[in-house]
């Protein structure tokens, strides 16, 4: 039986792993198991920062588990632009997420279950964690067919991905975290987690794309809360410890100090965007002006999320060449972000010609660069 | 096993390659050119034999700089290194700063800084090939280079002897 337990009648979380079995109602001497009430991806990222920077887990676990509204997750060495369609997601009001463990890109909605095992580094052990999470799976349906593969991941019926997984080693404390598809919207899953983006050329790391399934497919009785009860009651027998989970606040100072500071630092542009690798842009579009096709070649150079060069070949003189210069110049230092460059476009706008074939070409110039953002 | 087996193989190779940063002391002293190996102090600046950090990190200084990489225990630990994250040119750090990370099959780890000092070069080679950090841990693939602020830092890390000593101790 699942006893949920707020936070606020125990201990401070570290005090109650320090000193075994203080102020915790079950045992929390050799683990602990805690599920987030916030379903803010930057939140619940933080509490993964938090317990990696402040808890030594020597031969203690934590199992943390969490779900968040639609987000996409990039891997800490990843590139959005490789790896997702931003237009869709501004578009739907999808997050976008770096967090800092490696792996490839994920797509998570509340239909979606984050499972994250923390450990010293010396128990680190990704396999042990998929099979607990097999065994609960099965455990609740005998007769599905869920196995995981050398690459971590797991799947459904030999050929679904239902999970991937992610892991971070830190100082004394690792982390391995994984999702788990039980409900989630499949359709966006696939349109967002598809880029539109021509002509990047990176050394980021990529993802491999796989066909995925949700639980719920193969069982529609199955919930979020039923599996992630199964996985506790699991995670419970495994560790000796008592199947209660602890509701955790991630946004709560007073049991995670300094936390929203670590939540603050994911949702920085310097660390979603600024942290891709540096890569490049090389394409060649086709523009549609007064029923001719005119070719523009592009090539841009991006570090740290910034155009660091840039260079746009129109074909001759169908726009002044010092107009073309002006935007090459002005794009050089700004961000790779189609806002900023909008912004730019129009400023730069104001201080031109007033001539409205100008203006128009000059627009339409701007829209196709931005749609390389 | 595998260190000992790096040894007998830098050794025989140090005659072939001068004034690369990275074979072990014994090795110098064949080379005509080679500086004793010096007792820590104001010569430090110049120079210090490989050092190790308990997070499996390795520095070495010549010429008051201080060439940084992983351990060979470290990389087999990590497995194929697909990402190196690294510093830029002129970051400024402490000893025991995150200065990047390595992302390899197993999972991302951070790096930590060995000294206090400034990183002046970056091994760009890792970019295109970050392989280079297992085939090569003490040569090629090397990680930053950074200048050396506080010398005695060094006698606060460990001598290969002590490392080799410090990877049994915890592999039990």
């Amino acid at each position: 039986m699942v006893i949920l337990l707020s936070l606020k009648n125990c201990f401070q979380l570290h005090y109650g792993l320090k000193i075994p079995a203080a102020g915790f109602r079950c045992s929390a001497n050799t683990g602990l198991i805690i599920q987030s009430v916030s379903s803010d991806i930057y939140q619940n990222l933080a509490v993964e920062d938090w317990v990696h920077d402040n808890m030594t887990l020597e031969d203690r676990h934590v199992l943390f588990m969490w779900r968040n509204s639609p987000t996409v997750v990039i891997g800490r060495h990843q590139n959005p632009w490789q790896e997702c369609n931003l237009k869709i997601m501004r578009e739907k009001n999808i997050k976008l997420a770096r967090r800092r463990s490696g792996g490839g890109t994920v797509y998570h909605d509340l239909g979606n279950i984050n499972l994250t095992f923390f450990t010293s580094k010396k128990k680190y052990e990704r396999m042990e964690n998929l099979k607990l999470v097999v065994r609960a799976l099965k455990a609740l349906r005998p007769q599905f067919d869920v196995r995981a593969t050398e690459r971590y991941d797991l799947l459904l019926n030999g050929n679904f991905k239902i999970s991937g997984t992610a892991a971070k080693l830190g100082r004394t404390v690792a982390y391995h975290h994984c999702t788990l598809l039980c409900n989630a919207d499949r359709f966006l899953l696939s349109s967002v987690l598809k880029s539109p983006y021509k002509g990047i050329k990176s050394n980021a790391t990529p993802s491999m794309p796989a066909l995925v399934k949700n639980l719920f497919e193969e069982d529609p009785s199955l919930t979020c809360e039923i599996v992630m009860d199964a996985i506790a009651a699991e995670y419970a027998r495994c560790h000796k410890i008592d199947h209660c989970i602890t509701l955790i606040n991630p946004g709560d100072e007073t049991v995670f100090p300094g936390i929203n500071m670590k939540t603050k630092e994911l949702q920085t542009w310097d660390w979603i965007y600024g942290k891709t690798p540096k890569f490049s842009i090389r394409t060649c579009f086709n523009m549609v002006y007064k029923q001719s096709l005119l070719e523009v070649k592009v090539d841009i150079q991006v570090k740290h999320g910034r155009i660091e060069a840039c260079n746009i070949d129109l074909p001759e003189q169908w726009l002044p060449p010092a107009m073309c210069s002006e935007l090459e110049k002005n794009l050089t230092g700004s961000k790779l972000c189609p806002s900023e460059t909008a912004a730019l476009a129009s400023t730069l706008l104001r201080v031109c010609p007033q001539n409205y074939e100008l203006h128009s070409k000059w627009s339409l110039l701007c829209e196709t660069v931005m749609t390389l953002m | 096993m595998a260190l000992r087996a790096l040894r007998r193989v830098a050794v025989s190779l140090a005659p072939r390659c001068p004034g690369r940063g990275g074979p072990f002391p014994s090795a110098r002293s064949a080379w005509p050119q080679a500086a004793p190996a010096r007792s820590l102090g104001t010569s430090a600046l110049l120079f210090s034999a490989r050092k190790f950090t308990d997070k499996h990190e390795w520095i070495s200084v010549e010429n008051g700089i201080g060439t940084v990489g992983i351990s060979n225990f470290a990389q087999e630990a990590l497995g194929d290194v697909v990402y190196c994250s690294l510093p830029e040119i002129g970051t400024k750090l402490n000893k025991q700063d995150e200065f990047g990370a390595l992302e390899s099959v197993k999972a991302a780890s951070e790096l930590y800084s060995p000294l206090t000092g400034e990183v002046t070069e970056i091994n760009t080679a890792l970019a295109d090939n970050p392989g280079l950090v297992n085939k090569s841990c003490y040569e090629d693939g090397w990680l930053i280079k950074m200048t050396v602020d506080n010398p005695s830092e060094l006698n606060e890390l460990m001598n290969e002897d002590a490392y080799e000593k410090y990877i049994k101790s915890i592999e039990d």
